[in-house]
């Protein structure tokens, strides 16, 4: 994993689901390449296939044919533990935060570093600091219900962040706050694309995706454009 | 993930929900409680038996009596007469048991130490205008002998027992002396007491009475000595009891041997029930316990499995407590594992919090079990409401074993019915657990 290997190679990239007993063809011919340090938008409407472009970037999926690194390792020929593992080289930014209700913004940052098997000493101080980094240290005992939806954002990206992954994955990351307050989370996504984050974000919006230095749009399983905004 | 950061992630997910935790854990507190306090008494049940007998009835004692199924120990009477004797046939054969056999029986086997015969009779005493019937029966011993073989037992707490009575001393047993074992004394060593005894072998009935002196009160036995002096009991010299009543049938001969081997006891039994035809039965403290511990094994493994039924009831409940909880977390397990927890440590996480249910029902529960038993113990045994002033002490007893047994169990069966709920856990794909609302 040298520092010019992409963060992610596509090739080829196949997904069919079975719906009943009809094939559905997700994503058909794919190729994409994400670089170090890129922010990327996916853009497209619902049913275009990129929650399932998502889902295989983040290592949830297992593509039906094609070939896809993360990190320059081959997703398709993994098991489900191996799945796992590449996980911890992504951080996921979900729609709905998806942080753990009956923990802190603390606990709910330490927790992906305990996965990890990071000891207690080192996470306590990466949690304070990655806290800070996205301006929540002195809400850090707060639980998420008494948090704002950009409060709790700002929270899950400081645990997407908390292994200090490959790039972020985003899925809709503004789509369930409000307008000013996603301001503030795509301003704070800039920063850290400035210092070096790799970021690839999911979304329908147009006006989000214009906010990346790169965007693709995905139309009917295949990517119809690729540009540089 | 480390073990520490699995339990402690495990302990906030149970007290989220302290009540239904709660609520699962009672089930196995009562389970745990139940096998711990059943087998704390019958396990002291059993010690204290089994202890009162050892002293009551030597293990290097035989007891020989007439086969009739009737009290067949010399001084015994409270134990309910024969229960356990089991000796019921020939009861009307006319077979006689006179004091003058213990010299055939002594010369039997080599192995026989001594024989000495008791005269038994039920009786009365009077103290003053106080008169008293005597449960444990009147019984005419030699003192010398019974004091050598029940040495721990036929002892003096108060005053001497001679070695060489006259006619009129008596030994008394300690409810003799204190009745209700309160103080209220009835009689007490110096006393002198009348004893009386109806005579019904010949019409019309006639009370025959005799001035005694009461030279010792034994020490106070418990209610199981077969054989062995009784708490209920008067001691009188075995010439004056031959004497007063007119007799020289022997109640039943107690022989002594010189050692307790198995073998020893098996020999000498058969020889004496050889020797009279089958007419006698000969009893040993050996026979008596094996029987005895017999029954308590059943009886523990019996009250044990009931108690068992519901530690599986409290499992059940548990695996329906934990499939509820999964289907609850599934979007927390879904977003655990997108955080890339593995399926290994989902399945332990849910293990562990069965661990945790287990592990905190069983402690109570044992601690529980030992506090009921106890308090069972108390309202049974002789001073309780319940005691039925049988003088039976139950000293209720947890020994280690059982208390790493209901340990184990409780944990293990909280582990055993958590597997499933856990491995279906683990097995969630994080895209359907994520999409779940």
């Amino acid at each position: 994993m040298t520092l010019t290997t992409p963060v992610v190679e596509i090739t080829n990239l196949k997904k069919t689901y079975m719906l009943g007993k009809v094939p559905v063809e997700a994503l058909r011919e794919v190729n994409l390449k994400v670089e170090r340090g890129e922010f990327l938008s996916i853009l497209g409407p619902s049913g275009s296939g990129k929650s399932t472009l998502l889902n295989l970037i983040g290592a949830l999926d297992k593509p039906t044919s094609g070939k896809l690194l993360i990190d320059g390792v081959d997703v398709s020929k993994l098991n489900d533990n191996q799945l796992t593992e590449i996980r911890l080289k992504i951080g996921f930014v979900f729609q709905f935060f998806n942080l753990i209700p009956r923990l802190s913004a603390k606990d709910n940052v330490e927790l992906a570093m305990s996965i990890a098997g990071m000891s207690k000493v080192e996470r306590t101080k990466n949690t304070e600091q990655l806290l800070e980094t996205v301006g929540l240290k002195d809400r850090m005992n707060h639980k998420p219900a008494e948090l704002s939806g950009g409060q709790q954002q700002r929270v899950a990206i400081a645990r997407a962040l908390a292994n200090k992954p490959r790039f972020l994955l985003m899925d809709e990351p503004t789509g369930n706050i409000d307008s000013k307050t996603a301001h503030e989370v795509i301003e704070l996504i800039k920063k850290l694309n400035a210092e070096g984050v790799t970021i690839i974000m999911v979304t329908h919006d147009q006006n989000l995706a214009k906010e990346a230095k790169r965007t693709i749009q995905v139309f009917d399983g295949v990517i119809e454009s690729d540009m540089v905004n | 993930m480390r073990t520490r950061d699995i339990f402690s992630y495990s302990f906030s997910a149970i007290k989220l929900r302290k009540l239904r935790a709660g609520l699962t854990t009672l089930g196995v507190i009562i389970g745990i409680a139940a096998i711990v306090a059943l087998l704390s008494i019958s396990q002291g049940l059993q010690t204290t038996i089994t202890n009162q007998l050892e002293q009551g009835l030597a293990a290097d004692t035989l007891i020989v009596s007439v086969s009739t199924g009737g009290a067949f120990g010399g001084a015994s009477g409270g134990t309910g007469g024969g229960g356990f004797g089991g000796g019921s046939s020939g009861a009307s054969s006319g077979f006689k048991l006179y004091l003058n056999y213990t010299e055939e029986i002594k010369g039997l086997s080599p192995d026989i130490e001594a024989a000495f015969a008791t005269v038994q009779q039920s009786g009365y005493l009077q103290d003053g205008d106080r008169v008293r019937a005597i449960s444990g029966g009147i019984s005419g011993v030699d003192f010398a002998e019974y004091a050598n073989i029940y040495s721990t037992t036929f002892v003096a707490a108060n005053g001497t027992i001679p070695l060489n009575p006259s006619n009129n001393d008596i030994v008394v047993g300690a409810r003799v002396h204190d009745p209700r074992s309160n103080g209220t004394i009835f009689v007490n060593v110096n006393d002198e007491v009348t004893v009386i005894w109806t005579n019904a072998t010949q019409l019309p009935f006639t009370n025959q009475t005799y001035t005694a002196h009461v030279a010792a009160v034994l020490p106070k036995i418990g209610s199981f000595g077969i054989g062995g002096p009784s708490d209920t009991g008067v001691y009188v010299p075995i010439s004056q009891a031959q004497s007063f009543f007119g007799t020289d049938e022997a109640s039943a001969i107690i022989v002594k041997l010189t050692n307790s081997d198995n073998a020893t006891i098996t020999n000498v039994s058969k020889l004496i029930t050889d020797h009279f035809s089958n007419q006698v039965n000969v009893i040993s403290a050996t026979a008596v316990l094996s029987l005895l511990t017999t029954i308590f094994s059943t009886l523990t493994l019996f009250l044990g499995g009931i108690a068992a039924i519901s530690l599986l009831v409290a499992g059940i409940g548990i695996m329906n407590i934990m499939i509820v909880s999964l289907i609850e977390r599934t979007r927390e397990i879904g977003i655990l594992k997108a955080v890339g927890m593995k399926s290994r440590t989902v399945l332990s996480i849910f293990l562990c919090e069965s661990v945790i249910i287990g592990l905190i029902g069983a402690v109570i529960g044992i601690v529980l079990g030992w506090g009921l038993a106890n308090i069972v113990a108390v309202l049974f045994s002789g001073g309780g409401p319940f005691g039925g002033g049988g003088g039976l002490a139950i000293t209720p007893i947890l020994t280690p074993e059982v208390g790493l047994l209901a340990l184990g169990f409780g944990v293990g069966v909280s582990v055993i019915f958590a597997l499933y709920p856990a491995w279906r856990a683990s097995k969630l794909k994080p895209v359907d657990a994520l999409r779940y609302v």
